[in-house]
């Protein structure tokens, strides 16, 4: 068994880690907004971090600090996201649907060529040996973890009172919503910049997490990756993206026996998946709980 | 708090050390490489260079007389998938020795996990700073290209004294490029050249008419391109059509064969700093025997990488011989854990005759490589095909 | 700024421009109709110049499941362009089948087909490298007969030059526009399949059969994307199973800056997209991968409509 851990420590985390950024997705979709900004969140946290961690100016940041330096680096990252997030939000959000999601995509492949080209970022290098909190990467468990908790407890939260409420008539409807009284642009950049600082602060906590940091962890494809969390879990449900990550991330890992053909067998369940669980895993789920349900009914 | 009791179990186990594992036989070491996704073109030349070195050092009797065998867990592109690969050999394939992974980055990341588990790794194509530093137990074959670039300037320089203004053009989202120019800015610099434009481009790019106007434009009489095949012999392509005539230096990425079809006779006379030099054969048995090998089983001359890779497990089998002759006991007897740690004091002793050359490891885990090269690419008259002649010793 | 330097970005941009329009209609096509961006477009663009490259000239090389490979019969160029561009707009038509129509029909969010077209680009790359590896693969230089390797002449005592590549990949583009002008304008499969894409229900009631010309449109789609991967496989070689994402990714750009939905603005974007790269000041040439996005941001917030786009749908 501790043999199990020792190998698959790292999957498992990156599942909770991947499940926050699948998180910071379903924040602004629960107000029926498809931003695809997060993983260009989740790059500049992650280099907020690197730089924190690793740059001579805050040597003696570090040096007084020691292990507290991590919560001021989630902190910095946290009001990055805030800021930029509000910055960026405000005037994407005047789109919809499909406009949205393009212009976060654009967003992503800007911040990308702008952190190559940032000096301090390392270029294509990027930024290594950041410093560890943890001997193992299980431990870093202990990072995301309760970052996730948080997440998910604010999640019920919202779904449980008013503004959740307020959202979820703003993703059905922004007209009559608007028309209601409910505020729909504060409520809309509300869920995005509460995405965005997800998004962040998850990035501050992966640098250290993943020893090293570059332009290549914001990638279009891993933004895409984000939102397939989402919607393979079941966008329905706030526990969606941990399911879909659960399967996305370690489904390469199980194919592996395969070798070179593995990557093909992915997107065969990818498209599988979709076609056969349209509400995702959670929905499949449910569905498979009302039919046993239905069962047992028609017999009694 | 109920969420965290089971991630709080999981700790504790993963405290408890699982060893007293044999060596297993044949011998496995542990091949990490990117088999897919958009580093593939590189993973699977490290493959074939790899697979060749199995088959010939066990055709030589192995590690006297045990074989060894590759474990092959493709690592992607990615960090995540470099550090699963990794911890598949660690754990699951218990390999004495990881070589790999394909990009410096992914070592930032999955190196430490090796170091963890005291397992030796040995790059064989990881460049950047840094990589030895991570920790006692990695170690590269692949050098940092710092002698080589000014020198292929200067041979440029013998060709064409009255060079005086001089383009640079690198991949700035490429580590190894991004890291080589800065070696050959400073090397113009040095050599009292001016340098009339610097231009960026993306190793995806494949049009590159807006760099060469620039380099047209600034009426630069020689070219010095960091990049990769690709995109690199797009460029050289482009730079001839557009009119461009004077010297053409390119660094260590261009010294591929897959310039030949993306180029064609355009790719002739460009001057290429080398690590591997698949011209040695006549001096260097090690290489003849690979390269005659290497053609034999792919009907084309090795790349670079395919050497690079094939040094890296021909180092680890002589390192694991060495243990033998020097304690007399077979590799079989070792407890893994222990063989792991001798095995990475043996490949830091003692030089290799390698394909690439003489070389060896120091304490730090950098290489030390005796021949760099400068060949110039001569193309057949098909406009297909074409070799690294070397230019001088 | 003199005037060879305008003159001759004016060329360049107007000749990747009109190959950024042409992939970006295949994405516009999909999207007018069902409101929804193909992302296995990209895909159908790389398969399109391997399926080309295996026609003309037949040879694999050592990578892969068809390693040594010589296929015996080989087409004469254009034979096989054309052939391989029929044979991506039936992989057009597969996407279609595979990866959209089952989601339609079970009612499934319609973000889900973003995921799904996905998938379906993800085998496909991870096929095409599964068979043939990921090495560079290239058309013989002489494909096109014996043309000079550029033009060059002189303007105000400067040379401009333009590679006949440069001017082939133009010239293609415009018939490829011009041609399916035409099918849209003239024909009654284009009207229908502007009446779908008005309004499917509508067009239903007029006793159009949807489904049908969803096919339809993919299989144009697919053959546009194809015809487009060849293109570019051509002018610069196929460099690996990977050589049409960052085209994916500019087509979309293309196709918002344009008007999404929009034929005419699809190619307006394609040349402004293209334009706007060529014109980057010499030493700005770090920021040319952003040129496309910082329009597609700047567009979006100031007329999201796009440059030629009607009226804002409120499709998904």
């Amino acid at each position: 068994m501790s043999g199990f851990f020792e190998n698959y420590g790292f999957l498992i985390v990156t599942i909770v880690q991947q499940a926050l950024l699948g998180l910071s997705i379903y924040f602004p979709l629960m107000a029926g907004q498809l931003s695809l900004a997060s993983i260009g969140f989740y790059s500049l946290g992650g280099y907020v971090a690197a730089i924190m961690g690793t740059h001579p100016y805050f040597a003696p940041w570090r040096a007084a600090l020691g292990f507290f330096m991590f919560p001021l680096e989630w902190l910095f990252a946290l009001i990055l996201g805030v800021v930029l997030g509000i910055a960026v939000g405000y005037p994407a959000l005047r789109l919809r649907g499909i406009y949205l999601a393009l212009a976060t995509i654009a967003f992503v492949q800007v911040v990308n060529v702008a952190v190559l080209n940032m000096p301090v970022a390392g270029g294509a290098v990027g930024i290594f040996g950041i410093p560890q909190a943890f001997e193992s990467r299980l431990d870093y468990i202990w990072f995301f973890g309760p970052l996730f908790a948080l997440a998910m407890f604010v999640v019920y939260r919202i779904t449980a009172i008013g503004r959740g409420l307020a959202f979820f008539a703003v993703r059905e409807d922004e007209l009559a919503a608007g028309a209601m009284g409910v505020r729909t642009t504060a409520n809309k950049v509300t869920a995005f910049v509460l995405g965005c600082a997800l998004a962040a602060v998850t990035g501050a906590m992966s640098a250290p997490f993943l020893n090293t940091w570059n332009a290549r962890q914001g990638t279009f494809d891993a933004s895409v990756t984000c939102l397939a969390y989402v919607l393979i879990g079941g966008s329905r449900s706030l526990w969606g993206p941990l399911f879909g990550a659960a399967l996305l991330v370690s489904l390469p890992e199980v194919l592996r026996p395969l070798k070179d053909s593995r990557m093909i067998l992915n997107g065969v369940v990818l498209v599988a998946v979709c076609v056969y669980l349209p509400q995702g895993l959670m929905g499949g789920l449910a569905a498979l709980r009302t039919r046993l349900a239905a069962g047992r009914g028609g017999v009694a | 708090m109920k969420r965290l009791a089971p991630a709080l179990a999981l700790v504790l186990c993963a405290a408890i050390p699982a060893l007293a594992d044999k060596v297993a036989t044949p011998i496995p070491i542990g091949i990490a490489v990117g088999q897919t996704s958009n580093v593939a073109l590189f993973g699977q030349e490290q493959v074939n260079g790899a697979k060749i070195a199995e088959e010939r050092l066990n055709a030589a009797g192995g590690v006297n007389g045990t074989k060894i065998t590759l474990v092959f867990q493709d690592t992607a592109g990615d960090e995540a998938g470099a550090v699963n690969a990794f911890q598949n050999l660690i754990n699951r394939d218990k390999v004495v020795a990881i070589i790999g992974p394909t990009l410096s980055q992914q070592a930032f990341a999955a190196n430490p996990i090796a170091e963890r588990a005291k397992t030796p790794v040995v790059g064989p194509s990881n460049t950047a700073k840094g990589v030895p530093e991570i920790g006692e137990f990695i170690g590269r074959i692949s050098a940092p290209m710092t002698q080589v670039a000014p020198y292929s300037v200067k041979q440029a320089m013998k060709l064409n004294p009255d060079i005086k203004r001089v383009a640079v053009l690198y991949a700035q989202n490429d580590a190894f490029s991004s890291s080589e120019t800065v070696t050959f800015q400073d090397a113009v610099k040095n050599l009292g050249l001016e340098t009339v434009t610097v231009q960026k481009f993306q190793t995806t790019d494949n049009d590159f008419t807006t760099q060469v106007t620039a380099v047209l434009g600034a009426k630069a009489d020689l070219v010095i391109i960091s990049g990769l095949a690709a995109d690199s012999g797009n460029l050289v392509k482009q730079l001839r059509q557009l009119g461009y005539k004077g010297l053409i230096v390119g660094g260590n990425g261009l010294n591929s064969p897959n310039m030949f079809p993306v180029c064609g006779a355009l790719c002739s006379d460009i001057l290429v700093a080398q690590a591997y030099s698949p011209a040695t054969v006549d001096k260097n048995p090690v290489n003849k025997d690979f390269a005659t090998a290497f053609e034999a089983a792919y009907k084309k001359g090795p790349a670079q990488f395919s050497a690079q890779a094939y040094t890296a497990v021909q180092v680890v089998t002589e390192a694991l011989a060495k243990i033998e002759k020097e304690t007399g006991k077979k590799i079989a007897d070792f407890e893994l854990a222990e063989l792991r740690e001798m095995l990475n004091k043996s490949l830091r002793t003692g030089s290799y005759m390698t394909p690439i050359g003489e070389i060896s490891i120091q304490p730090s885990g950098e290489v030390e490589q005796k021949d760099f090269y400068v060949s110039k690419i001569v193309m057949n008259p098909d406009g297909k095909t074409g070799s690294f002649v070397l230019v001088s010793e | 700024m003199d005037f060879a330097w305008l003159l001759q970005s004016l060329l360049n941009g107007l000749s990747i421009g009109s190959v950024y329009a042409v992939f970006a209609l295949g994405y516009t096509l999909v999207f007018s109709i069902l409101g929804i961006i193909n992302f296995a477009h990209g895909a159908v663009f790389t398969l399109g110049a391997y399926l080309t490259y295996a026609l003309a000239v037949g040879r694999f090389g050592i990578n892969g499941l068809l390693s040594d490979l010589s296929l015996p019969l080989t087409l004469p160029f254009p034979a096989a362009l054309l052939v391989g561009a029929l044979l991506s707009g039936l992989a057009g038509m597969a996407v279609e089948r595979l990866a959209f129509k089952p989601l339609r029909r079970r009612g499934a969010d319609p973000l889900l087909a973003l995921v799904s077209s996905l998938g379906v680009a993800l085998i496909v790359v991870n096929l095409i490298q599964y068979l043939v590896g990921a090495e560079i693969y290239s058309f013989p230089s002489d494909i096109f007969g014996d043309l000079p390797m550029a033009v060059i002449f002189s303007v105000g005592g400067k040379p401009v030059a333009v590679r006949t590549i440069q001017i082939i990949l133009f010239a293609a583009s415009m018939v490829m526009l011009a041609g399916l002008g035409w099918f849209i304008g003239r024909t009654r499969g284009g009207k229908a399949l502007r009446a779908t894409a008005e309004n499917a229900d509508t067009a239903s009631l007029l006793g159009i059969s949807v489904n049908r010309f969803i096919l339809g449109t993919f299989f144009i789609s697919g053959l546009l994307g194809g015809l487009s991967g060849t293109l570019i496989g051509v002018s610069f070689g196929i460099a690996g199973p990977y050589f049409g994402v960052s085209y994916g990714l500019k087509g979309l750009a293309v196709i918002v800056l344009g008007g999404l939905g929009s034929i005419p603005g699809a190619v307006l974007g394609g040349l402004v997209i293209g334009l706007g790269e060529a014109f980057l000041p010499p030493d700005m040439s770090s920021y040319k991968e952003a040129v496309a996005f910082v329009l597609l941001f700047a567009i979006l917030l100031v007329r999201p409509q796009g440059l030629l786009g009607g009226r804002l749908e409120q499709k998904v």
